[in-house]
């Protein structure tokens, strides 16, 4: 007995490490651009102190709140706040910013995550964050756990000049700084692709450095202009937003989580006359026509839908098809439900593919791995009929032996 | 033999090259005249160019933000600040003699506020001359003995804490107020002050905590403002003066009954502080006017011509003129308005503006004929008061603390019209609590903008990089002139031993000439050095003169003139006569005298500016070519030219108007008119300068004065 059972349980043991192998080269092998879009992040920063800088916290909480409306779970925000306008003595609405005079809206309401605050938002923790490496104390709530399949929002909002930033009123980020941290992001496979958006006097020079492909960046304004600030509250006694991330959020105001208007529709309703400055977007590193991609893509959590027929059938990341466009509003509110459902199981399966790949020798769900295990299928079946043939003759044999 | 060959090789070589600046300083040394008098037109041209150069003033400070908050004042609050001016102008309240009664409203209204509320009380100290104080922070250990119940000053102090602020820091409103006397104006400024007091106390936005002192101008505005900075800044340990404040009845009073009326208020007996002061302002407003609209008076020079943050001068006059409407004015000396030769001045400017203009339309430095004499006008009189050393109202005191501070002089176009009140509470009011609502932004000190400027205008200023250039012209040709007269003096003597001995003695003989004559400049040092120490002597005698009781102005005066000269006559005596050992060993010895001065002038002119530009600045332009022309009489006597002539005159002239009593008496002619000039204005004027531990009183007495002496001596050297 135990003669033909071990050779058949050698065959599996030998086996399965070589689907494992074969399973993960292939999934290493494939190019990244083919990762799938899989998850969203923001990475929120508001990079300037002190009271008459009361606009760029306000700016970075309104983009919070639109990306937070638009899908992005709170998980999956990175909140910078170099200052606490909401509690500064000088508010005349104590725990409150609003970003209008009309104060409809108080950006600091409930459920607001802020990560890294006050004298936390340096540079160098800005750039452990794009990076990735923390301390180990750093809780998970303060990392960007990003991967090759996100899309990453990186908005960044303060006082720069030619090619760098101020943080904290004492340090700076230069083009150089920022172009190597996304570098660095894009050699650990910690995005897919990037919109770096950034309002700050001279901001499109900030991009001057930045080579790694899948980068798009759209700043407030070309080299040796400044941004300026929308309007100024009378009541509070500051100026409230910036022009650019004004009409950024006036746009975003017009949208939905089914809205499917394109990042290029975002970057052509910036005027310049408004803005009092040049909007520039850097798009020689990105390879997808920007008419072609959805707002949401960045600023929600809205991803491409593949279409299967059954839960567990047929999900092949080759054979995934490019998202239509031009489908129609009806059809895309079955289709984001869809969407935001692959959604889920796409993260549970970027963390379970090694199970998955063990459990796949018996269960064998996935189309790709059943033809390589057709072959060792018929060899198993055939050692299995062998068996139950060998049962009469052993019977026949221990017979004829009595 | 072959070192001798060296030698002579060397000897024959060409002289190693001189560095650039070496001889850029003997080509100036050489021609040192033309030097002189080209550096100082420049300088005086420079001068009057400073109106032309001014630049328009502009906010520094991001933090300020003035006027980006509207205002809240409200009506209701100028009806309470209205009330306040009935219940204080209201004839009841004046029926005690010292004024209690309308302290003690005071205090019930702030009380009424929520604010905390202390009496602060103070015995007037008498400004007097220490001599070993200038420059020194007012000393907090000192206390009077001689004080008695009946002369004491009561300042009513109110303090706002900020409702969610740390408290660290505060900002100062004083309002001053004599309750014995007080007009109508003083009563509207503490009304403007109460309204706007009435609204910060409802406010949310305060970071800093707010200090309003009434302070009892019955002994001056400054004394009651400086006796309580004194206390606020320095504590005072000593048991000493609690006891003796209760032993007045009438303080005692005063207090017994307020914590009787309001018991478990806030009111407290003891001192009570807030924060470090980010700045403070002086309300006042102007009884009589005669102006057409309101107008604002902007006063800032305090002690020593230290001047308040132009960022503070900016804001207050960015809001009065943009937000309320109301003129602003810096002081000026109105008598330069209509003269007419300052009228021309700016005309040529004008038109020179022009033709550069048209020659190239980028130039644009021109400003109408019109504009340049009120600037001028406006410079002279910054330059002036920041000159004199004195502040110009209480904002001084705060200065000593390094405390930014201004005083705010409101003249409204006067009628008792009800309507006209009400307005004149509300924009004076809002002017106020815009001021203190940007310096509440501020995250730290005013430091942004400058320190050192002179005004052309309350939105125009000359800073310190522009003025500095037309005092530097002026000093500059001092250390060329004083070498190229040490190299002549050394020079010519050497000459005409050279002429009368023989070549071959010279050899001898040289070596230890020379080294004589190198050293001679120190007979001449000497005497500058005894001529500076009669100097400080001078300085230290109105001292001991003022110790003499029941002194008039003017005896006071003829004691100090007679004692100077006595002292001057026995130090020359007693420390040998260098004059007449001048006379016998040389006869250059006036230009080696004359040399020294003008290096110690320029020495005491270059430390002056430091200390005080303006005084400074005032010094050169009467000493320096007081110095430079000083050449004995007899010499221009004997020469006989128009040349020699001319210098003669103008030497004599000098010599009058810069002795410093004539200097003074000038300008008080010029300024007020020669009429009521008396010889115990000047004692006075002395008094005041050394009250105010004015630097200019000692630079007049150890720099000016010696200097004038010297000189003088040299127009009267008997060579």
């Amino acid at each position: 007995m135990e003669t033909f059972i071990n050779p058949k349980s050698l065959f599996h043991l030998l086996l399965l490490p070589c689907l494992l192998l074969y399973s993960s080269i292939a999934y290493n092998s494939s190019p990244v651009e083919a990762a799938m879009h899989t998850n969203n992040w923001a990475v929120l920063v508001c990079t300037s102190r002190f009271w008459f800088n009361y606009r760029h916290m306000a700016n970075t909480l309104s983009l919070y709140r639109t990306v937070k409306r638009l899908g992005i779970p709170d998980e999956r925000i990175i909140l910078m706040l170099a200052d606490d306008m909401a509690c500064n003595t000088r508010n005349k609405y104590p725990a409150q910013v609003f970003n209008n005079e009309n104060h409809r809206l108080n950006l600091y309401g409930d459920n607001v995550e802020v990560d890294y605050r006050g004298y936390e938002v340096t540079v160098e923790n800005f750039l452990r964050v794009l990076t990735g490496r923390h301390e180990t104390a750093v809780p998970r709530s303060k990392r960007l756990l990003s991967d090759e399949g996100s899309h990453i929002l990186l908005y960044m909002t303060g006082h720069g000049g030619d090619e760098f930033l101020k943080f904290q009123d004492s340090e700076e980020l230069q083009s150089h700084d920022l172009a190597d941290a996304v570098k660095q992001m894009k050699e650990k496979h910690r995005f897919k692709e990037l919109l770096i958006m950034v309002d700050t006097c001279q901001a499109a020079t900030l991009f001057n450095q930045l080579q790694s492909p899948g980068v798009l960046a759209i700043g407030s304004s070309m080299k040796g202009e400044n941004s300026y600030s929308h309007h100024l509250d009378s009541d509070v006694g500051v100026s409230v937003v910036d022009r650019f991330t004004y009409y950024t959020l006036a746009f975003f105001e017009r949208l939905n989580i089914y809205d499917n208007a394109s990042l290029s529709s975002l970057f052509s309703s910036y005027n310049p006359s408004l803005l009092m400055s040049t909007a520039y977007y850097r798009k020689d590193l990105y390879k997808r026509r920007l008419e072609e991609v959805p707002v949401t893509n960045f600023f929600g959590s809205v991803m491409e839908t593949i279409h299967t027929d059954a839960a567990y059938k047929a999900l092949s990341r080759r054979n995934s098809g490019r998202f239509e466009d031009e489908m129609s509003l009806d059809q895309s509110v079955h289709h984001i439900k869809r969407r935001m459902l692959i959604k889920v199981n796409d993260g549970d399966e970027i963390h379970d593919i090694n199970p998955e790949g063990e459990e796949g020798a018996s269960k064998c769900p996935w189309s790709t791995f059943r033809n390589k295990f057709q072959k060792a299928e018929n060899v198993d079946s055939l050692l299995n009929y062998g068996l139950v043939a060998m049962i009469p003759l052993l019977v026949i044999s221990t017979w004829l032996v009595q | 033999m072959a070192e001798t060959k060296e030698k002579s090789l060397s000897d024959e070589k060409p002289k190693p090259r001189v560095r650039p600046i070496v001889r850029l300083g003997i080509f100036l040394i050489s021609h040192s005249f033309h030097f002189s008098v080209v550096c100082c037109t420049a300088g005086v041209l420079a001068l009057f160019l400073l109106p032309v150069l001014a630049k328009n003033t502009y906010i520094s400070e991001n933090a300020l933000m003035p006027g980006s908050a509207s205002p809240m004042l409200s009506n209701q609050h100028v009806s309470d600040g209205n009330r306040l001016v009935k219940d204080l102008t209201n004839p009841n309240s004046k029926s005690s003699e010292t004024g209690i009664e309308s302290h003690k409203i005071i205090a019930q209204y702030m009380l009424d506020l929520g604010a905390e509320v202390s009496f602060h009380k103070f015995h007037p100290q008498m400004n007097q001359f220490h001599p070993l104080h200038f420059f020194s922070s007012p000393d907090s250990g000192k206390i009077q003995e001689n004080y008695s119940c009946s002369s004491y000053g009561i300042n009513t102090v109110g303090i706002i804490r900020a409702p969610h602020g740390d408290g660290k820091e505060a900002i100062v409103l004083v309002t001053p107020y004599n309750a014995l006397k007080s007009g109508f104006g003083e009563a509207l400024s503490l009304g403007i002050a109460y309204s706007v007091f009435s609204l910060l106390t409802q406010v949310t936005w305060l970071a800093k905590d707010i200090i309003w002192l009434v302070a009892d101008s019955q002994y001056g505005e400054y004394a009651a403002v400086a006796a309580w900075l004194r206390e606020y800044q320095t504590p005072k340990f000593s048991s000493l003066s609690t006891p003796n404040a209760e032993m007045c009845p009438d303080v005692n009073n005063l207090f017994e009954l307020k914590g009787h009326s309001i018991s478990g208020s806030k009111f407290s007996n003891s001192f009570r502080r807030a924060g470090t002061m980010a700045s403070a302002l002086v309300l006042k407003v102007r009884d009589q006017n005669e102006q057409f609209e309101d107008t604002i008076s902007i006063y800032a020079e305090a002690s020593n011509g230290q001047m308040p943050n132009l960022d503070l001068i900016n804001v207050v006059n960015y809001l009065a003129v943009h937000r309320q409407g109301l003129r602003v004015n810096v002081e000026k000396l109105w008598s330069l308005l209509n003269s007419s030769w300052l009228k021309s001045l700016g005309e040529i400017f004008e038109s020179l503006a022009k033709v550069a203009k048209s020659l190239y339309p980028k130039w644009k430095f021109g400003i109408p004929a019109t504009e340049y004499v009120e600037g001028t006008a406006t410079l002279a009189s910054s330059l002036y008061y920041q000159a004199l050393g004195v502040p110009t109202g209480p904002h001084g005191a705060f200065r000593d603390y390094q405390v930014d501070a201004i005083t705010l002089e409101i003249s409204p176009k006067f009628s008792l019209d009800k309507v006209w009140r009400n307005d004149i509470l509300l924009r004076g009011g809002r002017l106020i609590e815009g001021v203190i609502r940007s310096v509440n932004n501020l995250l730290e000190k005013f430091h942004q903008s400058f320190f050192l400027y002179l005004l052309t205008s309350p939105s125009k200023f000359v800073s310190v990089g522009v003025y500095m250039i037309a005092f530097a012209l002026l000093i500059a040709p001092l250390p060329m002139v004083a070498a190229s007269l040490y190299v002549d003096a050394n020079s010519s003597s050497n000459c005409s031993k050279g002429d009368s001995s023989t070549p071959s003695a010279i050899t001898d003989t040289d070596e230890h000439s020379i080294a004589i004559r190198s050293w001679r400049w120190l007979n001449s040092a000497k005497l500058v050095f005894i001529v500076h120490l009669w100097g400080a002597i001078v300085s230290l005698l109105p001292y001991f003169i003022s110790q003499i009781p029941d002194c008039s102005p003017t005896t006071s005066f003829m004691i100090w003139v007679l004692l100077s000269i006595l002292s001057l006559l026995t130090l020359n005596s007693v420390l040998a006569s260098p004059l007449a050992c001048a006379k016998a060993t040389q006869e250059k010895e006036w230009a080696l005298v004359k040399s020294v001065t003008i290096s110690s002038v320029f020495i005491g002119l270059g430390l002056m500016s430091v200390i005080n530009f303006a005084t400074a600045e005032i010094g050169a332009l009467l000493m320096v070519p007081m110095c430079l022309l000083a050449q004995p009489l007899k010499l221009d006597v004997r020469a006989g030219t128009l040349r020699s002539f001319c210098r003669m005159i103008c030497n004599l002239v000098l010599g009058h108007i810069a002795f410093p009593p004539a200097a003074f008496f000038l300008l008080k002619g010029m300024l007020d008119g020669f009429g009521n000039a008396n010889v115990g204005d000047f004692w006075m004027w002395v008094e005041s300068l050394w009250a105010w531990n004015s630097a200019t009183y000692l630079f007049i007495g150890m720099v000016q004065l010696p200097c004038w002496v010297l000189c003088i001596s040299i127009l009267f050297h008997t060579c």
